[in-house]
């Protein structure tokens, strides 16, 4: 018993910020996985972490409600952006996501109003890790039902070859308007779940680092499976704080080479369903079954 | 045959890249319930042709009408919705998806349910899975398929691929079908396989446009057929009378003026 | 008057060197298809190398830009050769690199942090030109001199480069397609190896100059570049040299006189108001031509 309680003594901390982290990679995923490289999320997340913020400032909500409202706050965002954004080239939205993210600093810097401006804002309230874990597992409820749903098999039509998908009647542009929505909402909720966590943001929560936390999660874990951001983001939370036991000097720099390392080995991340249908597709059961 | 109506009409439809024009003016007729050849040599412009019926391109010049609709300006997805499906010159499967999963994509346009209803799980969501499911093993069935529907598709043959990229082109329930080159890559047997796949589709009422180099497999399957050259009409008409033409003898086997090799193989 | 020219020349200066820095960046990601967040980790290791020289080897100011611009270019084919090229031919579109980049990115970062204590040093005041060209009516430091001319002779280079040259022209190519250049008989792998030098280099020399002339070099140096080189880049056009100087230009102008005229913290705001207005405004840039189709 004891053992247990010192395990959580050390690590709750690394897991409640591999949940929060989950939410973030799962808002990169939901585009991603419908073929848009964006780093949107990290705007979405801001939207959601001040409104949250407020919200809990203002009315002293608790935190799960907060999530809701943060959660709708990203997804409009999310439907201005998409708009604007789906009318760019691939490449092209890649570096305006990214430029995006600058731009979200600088506004979160000037409207102290909303969001504290230089100073940042103090969250009153923490959300609790149990509360963590059950709005992670609704919101990977959601993305189990839409993988498996026709929006699942579309989305990934599109990511693949999305002029193919189009010549199939599949409208890429509804697919990825719907993704962004998605990112949006998630990325909303996630905001807020780091704003509870931390119970201080400010301009540079929202910023690169995270950009870059949340698609190495994503791509670490493996984009073609819901599950895979969400254990790209545990692992991803987990490196320092391991390398830190083991390598404490170069902790950072064994992080980085873990992931350059893990990257090269493993290119499609460490949840790959691809691997599972190329066993599928070798058992003796399906390949002794002549044509018909 | 020829007081069948029409199903597709190409009115001058030129498209240029820069300056260079993959396709000149081309107007021809394709006529419902008829398998139709789109024939000619290497550059001739025929996979420009079936990407701007498609929509991928947009023509420069001239129109498209299909089926009382005039398909300028028209996203793909929008065309594909009037009735139209395609395969491709090299096999574009998506990859990671299971054959099952292929052909499943291609009955989206159908029996497709937004995202709202199939996550709810609403009763006509879930009897348009099933549907679509029973259609896709049974069109599985009829390329040849049917025990390969849990195989990852990228792991089969050429040959194999290019079957369920067909079978994938039918889930929409098209009216037009366009192939483009379904025997590249193929032996005799396969081509044949095919041949006899699209006279039974045809013989079922789809409309069929391919692309096609082997002249036997054209003067055996083709009902009639349009010759290009250059991005221009070069003849049109049965097969037999294209092949006969000095013209098309001539932009075919030019310098080498063989004309045994055009000869009907099968 | 003579406040307002000097202040342009500055802004000038500032701009070549988010243009330099640009260029690179651009280059990478038109050719290679890379979005390489560790292109700012070449300027600081540069800055961080040209510093060494000087200090350990006592080497003259042009030899310590030398060493500078070399291993900012062998850094490049380093991390293109180690994290970029295991991913060619995997199918991993820019998510890959992208992703060994942010590794790069971290490690060599915080390499860097360890190398300078975490400390931002500046070159000795001896050991590189800080004197005043003279005109009269005004006073232009010979760094920014350097600046501007190094500037203008490396997107010059570059840009006759890729436009005039053959390997300019397979450098198109591959940025077109790699697998139809390398049959069109373009060595892909020198077209790579050159772009990631070209890049690391232009990089580099950005890292060493900027580092001289703010007396900044430190980890962090590479950061900032990054940024600004990166809204040049979006600003101006990824694929065209020529739109990405241009942009650079501007904004070290603009950045200097809202900071002379309006207020500092107006300064990086109005950065990303332009690369805003351009997004929206000007997608593909100044000299960006229309969306090109891929059927």
């Amino acid at each position: 018993m004891e053992a247990i309680l010192d395990f959580w003594a050390a690590y709750s901390a690394t897991i409640a910020f591999g949940l929060v982290n989950s939410f973030i990679a799962l808002s990169c995923y939901a585009v991603l996985s419908a073929g848009v490289l964006s780093f949107t999320t990290v705007m979405f997340a801001a939207v959601g972490g001040f409104v949250a913020a407020q919200m809990i400032g203002m009315f002293a909500l608790p935190p799960l409600v907060a999530f809701l409202f943060a959660g709708v706050a990203g997804g409009v965002a999310a439907a201005v952006i998409a708009v604007i954004f789906l009318r760019l080239e691939t490449h092209w939205m890649a570096l305006a996501s990214l430029a995006l993210v600058l731009i979200t600093r600088v506004v979160v810097l000037n409207t102290p109003t909303l969001t504290g401006g230089v100073q940042g804002m103090l969250v009153p309230v923490r959300v609790s890790v149990l509360e963590l874990f059950l709005a992670l597992a609704v919101t990977a409820f959601v993305f189990y039902r839409m993988h498996n749903s026709w929006y699942g098999l579309v989305s990934r039509a599109v990511r693949e070859d999305p002029s193919v998908a189009s010549t199939m009647g599949i409208s890429t542009y509804r697919v990825q308007f719907i993704a962004f929505l998605i990112s949006g909402a998630v990325g909303g909720i996630g905001g807020a779940a780091l704003a509870t966590t931390l119970q201080f943001i400010s301009a540079d929560t929202y910023f690169l680092a995270l950009a870059f936390t949340m698609i190495a999660s994503t791509v670490l874990g493996g984009s073609f499976h819901w599950f895979g951001p969400i254990v790209g983001a545990f692992v991803f939370t987990a490196l320092p704080t391991t390398m830190q036991a083991v390598l404490p000097e170069i902790q950072d720099v064994a992080k980085g080479v873990v992931l350059l390392v893990i990257m090269i080995l493993l290119p499609r991340g460490l949840v790959d369903p691809r691997v599972l249908k190329l066993r599928l597709s070798r058992s003796p059961k399906t390949a002794e079954q002549p044509d018909a | 045959m020829h007081d069948t109506p029409t199903l597709l009409q190409l009115r001058a439809v030129a498209k240029h890249f820069g300056g260079v024009a993959a396709v000149g003016g081309l107007s021809t007729t394709v006529r419902k319930g008829t398998v139709h050849g789109l024939i000619g040599p290497n550059g001739a412009g025929k996979t420009t042709v079936i990407n701007l019926i498609t929509g991928l391109f947009h023509p420069t010049d001239g129109e498209i009408l299909f089926d009382g609709h005039n398909l300028e300006a028209k996203p793909p997805h929008e065309i594909a919705a009037l009735g139209i499906s395609r395969t491709y010159q090299n096999v574009r499967l998506f990859s990671g998806m299971s054959a099952l999963e292929q052909v499943l994509t291609g009955c989206f346009l159908k029996r497709g349910s937004s995202l709202f209803a199939s996550f709810a799980g609403l009763p006509a969501a879930r009897r348009n899975w099933e549907e679509a499911r029973a259609k896709s093993l049974l069109l599985l069935a009829r390329v040849g398929m049917a025990g390969k529907a849990d195989v990852l598709a990228e792991t089969l043959s050429y040959g194999e691929q290019r079957r369920i990229e067909i079978a994938r082109a039918l889930g929409s329930d098209p009216k037009l079908l366009l192939l483009d080159e379904p025997t590249a890559g193929m032996n005799h047997a396969e081509s044949q396989a095919i041949g006899q796949l699209v006279h039974e589709l045809r013989d079922s009422g789809l409309t069929i446009l391919m692309v096609e180099h082997n002249m036997g497999l054209v003067t055996e399957f083709c009902d009639s057929c349009t010759v290009m050259n250059f991005g221009k009409l070069l003849a049109e008409g049965t097969p037999r009378s294209c092949i006969d033409d000095p013209e098309v003898q001539a932009a075919y086997f030019g310098r080498k003026n063989d004309a045994k090799r055009i000869q009907p193989v099968g | 008057m003579q406040l307002f020219l000097e202040q342009l020349v500055n802004g000038i200066a500032l701009g070549s060197l988010y243009g330099l820095f640009g260029i690179g960046f651009g280059l990478v990601f038109a050719t290679l298809g890379i979005l390489n967040t560790a292109h700012g980790a070449y300027a600081s290791w540069a800055a961080i190398i040209g510093y060494f020289a000087v200090v350990w080897y006592d080497v003259s100011f042009p030899v310590a830009i030398a060493v500078g611009v070399i291993g900012g270019g062998v850094l490049a084919i380093l991390v293109d050769q180690i994290g970029f090229q295991p991913l060619r031919n995997r199918k991993t579109g820019m998510l890959g690199a992208l992703i060994t980049s942010i590794a790069f990115l971290i490690i060599l970062d915080s390499l860097a942090g360890m190398a300078t204590n975490h400390q931002s040093w500046a070159f000795p005041s001896r050991t590189y030109p800080r004197g005043m060209l003279d005109l009269g009516f005004m006073r232009i430091p010979y760094m920014q001199l350097i600046i501007i001319g190094a500037m203008v002779f490396c997107a010059a280079g570059i840009y006759l480069l890729i436009q005039k040259t053959r390997i300019g022209a397979a450098m198109r190519a591959v940025g077109w397609n790699a697998e139809a250049a390398s049959l069109g008989g373009v060595n892909a792998r020198m077209v790579i190896l050159l772009t990631a030098f070209l890049a690391g280099a232009t990089s580099g020399l950005a890292g060493v100059l900027g580092g001289a002339a703010t007396s900044n070099i430190s980890y962090m140096l590479g950061e900032g570049l990054l940024l600004k080189g990166f809204a040049a880049v979006v600003v101006g056009g990824y694929d065209d040299v020529r739109g990405t100087v241009l942009a650079g230009i501007l904004l070290g102008i603009c950045e200097v006189f809202i900071a002379q005229y309006l207020s500092t913290t107006f300064r990086d705001g109005f950065t990303y108001i332009l690369l805003l207005t351009f997004l929206v405004m000007r997608p593909r840039g100044i000299f960006g031509s229309g969306n090109f189709m891929r059927a």
